[in-house]
């Protein structure tokens, strides 16, 4: 009987291994396609028949991280000569480089952005991480009055349509000097992701058994170091995916970014789609700067897989 | 057993409290930062927008805001067209919230078994949501295309119209969302699903209960407070969403609440009437949110 | 952990810290302006003002959808991040009346500009409200809408000869739009992906409405008296329904899946193989006669929106002027830089460089109208342009009118009367609450 069961076991496991296969296929068709896209020269791009073989090219990402504009007529035999091999890519795109009056080559806003990405993100989410772990402790281990309305406050704070507060958030910024700085993303972001974090942290904290704790101030620590050394470390699980889930929502943000900054503190997400050039969007640009622009959450979220796998290991006493 | 309960009951005299700081203090710094910032960074700029909405404020206009009581509230609820939006809202919310359930918590439970390169896989899986909503939209409405797109050719659809067809658009824009928000569900599912402990699986299997007897009796019951936490978070941001629609289509059959909201604010500058629209609308998900949590603390209970 | 968390926060803080005080810097002018190419442009034409005077001027894009919405949040915060905005001919009215935008009523006299640049592009983008003699901005990007075509079908011999049995007449560019209805029919062959026609229908701003105009105005028609607001039977009039039935005809004729389609996507039909013919604004053709960008650059030619039954023939304003924004801190530098942006030397060198020019010298110049195969029917369409409502309301209008046009459009609803009809009801109810119409 035992056996019959294992070998149905095995059967259903094999079932379930191809259909993860299948699954993942088809929930990465999309990305192969940008990521391939992004290689290609811009006459494959829109191909049907989608074109898998093709020789890859570095010019959508020369492109991407120039100003250009079309060529109004061909460059002379000199021109390109004298072009270093990158502004060969451009020309033979049909495109030049744009240079400023000095001469300089004028770089196109995707790299600033992809640095102020980097700093919001990185910076709101250790904040709405931090706070929200903090906060959802003093919820799940302390008695705190009204506190089912004071959680559905902090959820309720995500609820707003973005468009409605934009406005007056918009005047109140100026009034402080918040518009266009780095900070003001900042706050904005991790007001966001500061109710998810709480929610999110809350129901992980909530399965770490209260006796750790409670141990732990027998033997002679204090509440504070209890939380350090004994609730951070089994919280680790939670706190990676929840900063996970953070950085990604501000890593991508866009109406914001697009009305409260201009171009010192701009991201990359109101950058990206708008190279749509002179009425004919290069694929492979865009493509490129997609692509990019996911590697940073892709490597950060691949780093953490483990903690965000691994489960919670004191389910075992779960009560 | 003594010492436990006098902590949890915040003695302040309690003996491990008494060195370092008093729980009440903890507790105090630990939550109220946090509502203090979110008071200024979300409550204050409402309470603005609250204000507004009784007025004919108009912020392209240098004219002073006039006070008009109820009437934007009045004229909002009786206006069809806005009801119509939020049907299809209702409409949009129901069809890609059930399908990330479906699509996220039936892969995490394939995952959930024996798979080679677990965690590869996994990281893959998630690839969808790290994209910008923007650009997700862009590259859809790509796909989508009946002539250069890939996904007719894929699918042997020949020169079938997705998000041109007024019946079909909706669901265009669920799919995209669907694709991209599963990995979400996936996700709290995943550690939900591993926090289910092994040995109530092979007590289970000791008293012989069939597979689908353990999935509702045991997985389903451990797993749903976190899944419900991950459907409250996908119904608010299903209802509230807008760039994915105002880019895939403009169909009048896809003007979801936020798009009518959208074309208020910032194309014809009614800000106090769209204050109202919004009020109306906060008021909506606050009332479905609350139905959740209580099934959520429900849940929680059993 | 905790330490790890400080130590990171720390580092961006300083980050932050460093980061923001670099960007103080002194005179430097701010032109605000939508993401495209006649942007880069502008900026190299302005690189050579600031290898003149040395003051550094940034042309600062935003992308198209986003244009407008973030231009207006900009302005009603009253905020200086822009010093001038190369802002769309329609928001003239609600930009004025609030005061975003500075007069330049005395600049225009000063120097005479009625008569430097093109007539319509004065009366469309400059003057508000219509014939008051008040101006509000310079004429900087002229364009219209034309129409790009596949040389190469209308020139094949076996097609020529299949036209002229069905129709009667030699194949060639259309000139009025019921050659076009049948040339559109005549190429329009799904079976072999083949489509005969690519018009705007996108609704999202205001893509559909330009495409309706273009045959409302070679119609004869017009969208309304925009000196006394009136517009029942101007709007509905006869010819206005004939118009848009005959837009609802070529609708039939287009690729599949054209409900969302502005200047990229008949762009691309062109490129793609897609349609015969495609219309758009002349801003968006360089694109076309590039063989990077257009494997049909050799084979693609341009004509100028077809006349109407009547013989009339006249194509929807695209294109912006340049205002100085009220509450920059730079005004005068500004006003400086305009003073060098209209002289003719100026002028022929945004030429030269690929913009649009509204200088009526360098429109005439044969040099100019040479130098692409689109310039000269560029040159004869900026002498008969039409526009939209600039009142401050007209983004209601528009967005009436989408609601109205598209369903019929796109969908076959209603009769063209009906939606017309509903239209002028929609449109006298906006005039009567912000006290348009005088009675």
């Amino acid at each position: 009987m035992a056996a019959v069961r294992t070998t149905g076991e095995k059967a259903l496991n094999r079932v379930a291994i191809v259909s993860v296969l299948i699954a993942t296929l088809i929930f990465l068709a999309p990305i192969y396609w940008i990521v391939s896209t992004s290689f290609k020269p811009r006459n494959l791009s829109t191909t049907i028949p989608p074109t898998v073989v093709f020789t890859p090219e570095i010019s959508p990402f020369v492109k991407l991280f120039t100003k250009r504009s079309q060529l109004r007529s061909a460059p002379t035999p000199e021109e390109y000569e004298a072009a270093p091999w990158w502004e060969r890519l451009v020309f033979d795109g049909g495109e030049k480089v744009v240079r400023s009056g000095r001469g300089e080559v004028q770089l196109s806003g995707y790299p600033s952005r992809f640095m102020n990405s980097l700093i919001v993100a990185i910076t709101s989410t250790v904040l709405a991480v931090g706070m929200g772990t903090f906060t959802a402790y003093g919820f799940s281990r302390f008695k705190v009055k009204g506190e089912g309305d004071l959680l559905f406050f902090i959820l309720s704070t995500r609820m707003l349509p973005p468009v409605v507060v934009a406005i007056p958030m918009f005047l109140m910024y100026r009034a402080v000097g918040l518009n266009d700085t780095h900070w003001g993303l900042i706050i904005l972001y991790t007001a966001f992701n500061l109710s998810f974090s709480v929610w999110l942290m809350k129901g992980f904290i909530d399965e770490i058994p209260k006796e750790y704790e409670e141990a732990a101030l027998v033997d002679g620590y204090t509440r504070m170091e209890a939380f350090f050394k004994i609730v951070i470390p089994e919280a680790a699980t939670g706190i990676a995916a929840t900063a996970v889930f953070c950085f990604i929502t501000a890593w991508n943000e866009y109406a914001f970014a697009l009305i409260m900054t201009n171009r010192r503190a701009q991201t990359a997400p109101p950058f990206i789609p708008s190279q749509v050039g002179s009425g004919l969007p290069d694929w492979t640009v865009i493509a490129s700067g997609t692509f990019l622009f996911l590697l940073p959450v892709a490597i950060f979220t691949f780093l953490l897989r483990n903690h965000l796998l691994r489960g919670m290991s004191f389910g075992a006493i779960r009560k | 057993m003594a010492t436990a309960a006098a902590i949890t009951t915040l003695d302040p005299k309690s003996r491990a409290a008494s060195r370092g700081m008093s729980d009440l203090a903890i507790r105090n710094l630990f939550i109220i930062p946090t509502i203090i910032f979110l008071i200024v960074f979300n409550i204050f700029p409402l309470m603005y927008s609250l204000g507004y909405s009784f007025t004919d404020f108009r912020a392209s206009s240098p004219a002073p805001a006039n006070f008009v009581g109820l009437q934007n509230y009045r004229e909002l609820l009786n206006d069809d067209f806005i009801w119509t939006n939020f049907a299809i809202t209702a409409k949009y919310v129901i069809v890609s919230v059930i399908g990330q359930v479906i699509v996220g918590f039936g892969v995490a439970l394939l995952l959930n078994r024996d798979i080679p390169f677990k965690g590869l896989i996994t990281t893959l899986l998630l690839l969808p949501m790290m994209l910008s909503m923007a650009v997700v939209g862009l590259f859809w409405k790509l796909l989508y295309d009946p002539s250069f797109g890939i996904i007719n050719y894929a699918l042997g659809l020949g020169t079938f119209e997705w998000l041109s067809n007024p019946d079909m658009a909706l669901y265009a824009v669920a799919i995209t969302d669907i694709w991209m928000w599963s990995p979400f569900v996936m996700l709290l599912s995943l550690a939900g699903l591993s926090a289910v402990p092994k040995h109530l699986y092979e007590a289970a299997a000791i008293d012989r209960a069939g597979s689908l007897y353990t999935f509702f009796r045991i997985t389903l019951p451990l797993v749903a407070p976190i899944l419900m936490i991950a459907i409250i978070f996908r119904t608010m941001e299903a209802f509230k969403t807008f760039d994915l629609a105002y880019i895939l289509t403009s169909q009048p059959t896809t003007e979801v609440i936020s798009i009518r909201l959208y074309k208020m604010a910032f194309q014809e500058w009614q800000t106090g009437r769209s204050c109202a629209l919004a009020y109306i609308v906060l008021i909506m998900v606050l009332a479905i949110t609350n139905i959740y949590v209580k099934y959520l603390n429900k849940v929680k209970e059993r | 952990m905790s330490r790890k968390l400080t130590g990171m926060l720390a580092g961006f803080a300083l980050t932050l810290a460093s980061g923001t005080s670099v960007f103080a810097q002194d005179k430097e002018l701010t032109i605000f302006w939508a993401e495209w190419d006649p942007a880069n442009y502008l900026q190299e034409l302005v690189n050579i003002y600031e290898a003149e005077t040395g003051v550094k001027v940034t042309v600062e894009t935003t992308p198209w959808s986003d244009f407008q919405t973030k231009a207006f949040t900009e302005f009603n915060a009253k905020g200086s991040a822009y010093d001038m905005v190369v802002g769309d001919s329609q928001w003239i009215g609600a930009a004025s009346e609030a005061g975003h935008y500075v007069d330049m009523t005395e600049f225009f006299n000063k120097h005479d500009l009625t008569k430097v640049m093109a007539p319509a592009t004065v009366k469309y983008y400059s003057e508000y409200p219509a014939a008051s003699g008040k101006y509000w901005s310079i004429p900087a990007e002229g364009d219209a809408v034309g129409w790009s075509y596949r040389k190469d079908w209308f020139e094949d011999p076996k097609e020529m000869e299949a036209f002229k049995a069905k129709y009667g007449y030699d194949l060639a560019p259309p000139a009025t739009w019921a050659q076009m209805r049948d040339i559109a029919e005549f190429f329009h062959r799904p079976d072999d992906k083949r489509y005969g026609i690519a018009i705007y229908t996108d609704n999202s701003y205001d893509g559909l409405v330009m495409g309706v105009e273009n045959a409302i105005f070679s119609y004869g028609g017009e969208l309304g008296d925009y000196g006394t607001y009136k517009v029942d039977g101007i709007i509905n009039s006869d010819q206005n329904v004939k118009a848009l039935e005959m837009y609802r005809e070529l609708y039939g004729f287009t690729p599949p899946g054209w409900a969302k389609t502005f200047f990229v996507e008949n762009n691309q039909a062109i490129t793609e193989n897609l349609a015969a013919m495609s219309m758009n604004y002349f801003a968006f053709f360089p694109a076309l006669v590039n063989e990077a960008s257009n494997p049909n650059a050799k084979v693609t030619g341009f004509f100028a929106n077809p006349a109407g039954p009547g013989g009339e023939q006249f194509a929807a304003l695209g294109g912006q002027g340049i205002s100085v924004i009220s509450y920059s801190e730079n005004k005068e530098e500004s006003m400086k830089f305009l003073e060098w942006f209209i002289k003719d030397e100026t002028q022929k060198k945004w030429a030269e460089l690929g913009g649009y020019t509204a200088s009526a010298a360098v429109l005439e110049s044969p040099e100019f109208q040479n130098a692409t195969p689109y310039n000269k029917a560029f040159y004869e369409t900026m002498f008969k342009v039409k526009d939209f409502w600039a009142t401050p309301e007209y983004a209601e209008l528009l967005i009436q009118m989408n609601q109205r046009v598209y369903p019929y459009i796109t969908a076959g609803e209603g009769t063209a009367k009906e939606v017309l009809d509903a239209l002028a009801n929609d449109w006298n109810e906006t005039f009567k609450k912000y006290n348009r119409v005088q009675q």
